[in-house]
């Protein structure tokens, strides 16, 4: 736990200074998109990792908060500092709505369900011209941060998206260690057991999934700034597909995981952009790979040699007292 | 009012490849319990098989059909032996991860080998409309509709009434009692995944011979077929049929009196409604729920 925490206060402040130190835009770009993954593999995790149901359907959330940020910034003219913070919380309370419907169900019918409502937004996205403008999508999403303060680079763009990790990660953590966060843990390990002492599996599922649906919607409320455009494609499973190979690469249920995993990712597909047509191909066997050799992630890997280290010298220690 | 026997006959038409393609995912779905995302691609190789063996090949419709059948049998074969088997029993996470991964990779695997184009599949006849009575129908649809029907029979007699289709339904019934009456299950999962994968494959050449098939059109077949599967109730023989046909009558009427951009919302809509109150689909008799 504290281990955890030193880590990921270290990783932060590692972070803070790298826009100081790097003045490359390109690897600054990589570096922004490697934290707005790390947030949406992060609030993924609380739901696949912590609660234990395997939700297909997060691009909704991000999705919501893109278009709810685009929305308010072109129509309205909202500065970022309000629509990054607006861009979450409709997207919890979209959150809220598709969880209290889907948290009922378990299982395949839990990833189906999800996958629907995510498929079901990206077609409205798609056809409902008078708002979403369609498929040309919303474009010139404004820059500016409050009043007439625009961001122009990369680093301003680094550093607000390395705040919202940071209030993503603080919220993640505060949740996991909660009794919350706990109880999640003991209904994803065995419902039953957890029901007769007294935990609500549908409430503690709904607090891990509405947490989640928020920073997923400030991520996408920060994607539709940066990008400075918003389709429908937020809500395409390619989204979906490389959030939870990041959440699994990383190592479910960890939360320093899901930011492994994002930074691996992204670097990933920018190395194999190299070898351009076949670079999907790849990352198809990639995922293969990882599911028949690493199937708890790197986390779950490195867990288990760290075991292997501390079981290494008590077996040696008993076999010289046989000796 | 009058187009209304002529969408009721496009939505059945349409519900007869869903139905085909939904019965192999019943079978890997809602038998073996796999999350197949897949499936879609099972179809979609289907599609692009059977333009190359009747376009390069210069094979006539229904021999393709047969060559695509057992290309795609032993496809599902090979995949079920390497790759689901080793992740069988260890719940359903790591088989929708697998499959997610190698959906990624047929996808594009594909459309590296043969592009981004609609392929057209050599039909078995010439298109011509025949009418009955306000309805008009293409021969070609006829036929494919025609031969759509005789597979699913054809797989409703395999589980009913060959040695192969009761040992499938022993081990689905109770695994461990299956390989104590020497069943080798593991052959039987991997037979019912071809047989899975084929009929998914059949149905993407078929439609793919009135239509066009494409590369990526996947995606939305997995999902098409994930829909009617839950409708029609997990691993429910008629279910899958009656899914599918009434995911094609509701898309049909849907595409023709309200929107047409909006068509695909409707299975969807269908799936959340029906989980909300049949959870156990609405054919199926039994409740049962992962």
């Amino acid at each position: 736990m504290t281990l955890e925490r030193n880590i990921l206060l270290a990783l932060l402040a590692g972070a803070a200074l790298l826009p100081f130190a790097v003045t490359d835009q390109y690897i600054l770009h990589l570096a922004i998109m490697a934290l707005f993954y790390a947030v949406l593999a992060s609030s993924l995790n609380l739901v696949v990792g912590y609660v234990g149901e395997f939700s297909l359907g997060h691009t909704a959330f991000l999705g919501t908060g893109a278009y709810t940020a685009a929305l308010l910034s072109t129509q309205a003219g909202m500065p970022m500092w309000v629509t990054i913070p607006l861009a979450g919380l409709v997207s919890a309370v979209f959150g809220f709505a598709i969880g209290a419907i889907t948290l009922r169900l378990q299982g395949p019918y839990f990833v189906i369900v999800t996958l629907s409502f995510a498929e079901v937004l990206r077609i409205i996205a798609n056809n409902w011209i008078a708002v979403t403008n369609g498929p040309m999508g919303l474009a010139g999403v404004g820059q500016t941060l409050f009043g007439d303060v625009a961001v122009t680079d990369k680093a301003g763009f680094f550093l607000i998206m390395l705040g919202i990790a940071a209030v993503a990660l603080y919220l993640s953590y505060r949740f996991v260690y909660s009794n919350a966060g706990r109880a999640a843990v003991a209904v994803r390990e065995n419902r039953y057991v957890a029901q007769s002492i007294g935990v609500d599996p549908f409430g503690t599922a709904m607090q891990a999934f509405v947490l989640g649906a928020f920073l997923a919607g400030l991520a996408g409320g920060f994607y539709a700034h940066y990008i400075s455009f918003v389709g429908p494609e937020v809500f395409r499973f390619a989204f979906m597909a490389t959030m939870i190979i990041m959440v699994l690469l990383g190592g479910k249920g960890t939360l320093i995981g899901p930011l492994a995993g994002a930074v691996i990712v992204t670097v990933l597909e920018e190395y194999l952009r190299e070898v351009q047509e076949l670079r999907l191909t790849l990352f198809g066997l990639i995922v293969m790979a990882i599911v028949l050799f690493l199937p708890n992630g790197l986390m779950g890997f490195i867990a288990l040699r760290r075991e292997q280290q501390a079981a290494k010298p008590t077996l040696n220690a008993a076999k010289e007292r046989t000796v | 009012m009058d187009l209304f026997p002529q969408f009721l006959a496009n939505g059945l038409v349409m519900g007869v490849f869903y139905a085909l393609s939904a019965l192999g995912l019943t079978l890997i779905f809602g038998l073996m319990r796999v999350v197949n995302f897949a499936h879609g691609e099972f179809y979609m190789l289907g599609g692009v098989s059977g333009w190359f063996v009747t376009n390069y090949l210069g094979l006539d419709f229904f021999s393709g059909l047969i060559v695509v059948a057992a290309l795609m049998a032993a496809v599902g074969w090979l995949v079920d032996r390497f790759l689901i088997e080793r992740v069988r029993g260890q719940g359903e996470e790591p088989g929708i991860l697998l499959t997610i991964g190698l959906s990624i990779f047929l996808v594009n695997g594909t459309l590296l080998l043969v592009g981004p184009a609609p392929m057209k599949v050599a039909g078995a006849m010439a298109e011509g409309p025949l009418f009955f009575g306000p309805i008009a129908v293409t021969k070609l649809r006829l036929l494919a509709v025609a031969v759509g029907i005789a597979l699913i029979v054809g797989a409703h007699l395999l589980i009913r009434r060959t040695r192969l289709g009761a040992a499938m339904r022993a081990t689905f019934q109770d695994p461990m009692a299956a390989s104590l009456a020497g069943i080798r299950t593991g052959h039987v999962y991997a037979a019912t995944f071809a047989l899975g994968c084929t009929l998914a494959a059949l149905s993407g050449m078929l439609l793919a011979s009135i239509y066009s098939a494409q590369a990526s059109v996947g995606g939305l077949i997995s999902l098409k077929s994930f829909v009617v599967v839950i409708l029609g109730g997990m691993g429910s023989f008629a279910g899958a049929i009656a899914g599918g046909l009434l995911l094609g009558v509701a898309e049909a009427m849907w595409g023709g009196y309200v929107s047409m951009g909006m068509v695909d919302v409707i299975g969807f809509v269908l799936v959340i409604l029906i989980l909300l109150f049949r959870p156990q689909g609405l054919f199926s008799i039994r409740t049962e729920r992962a």
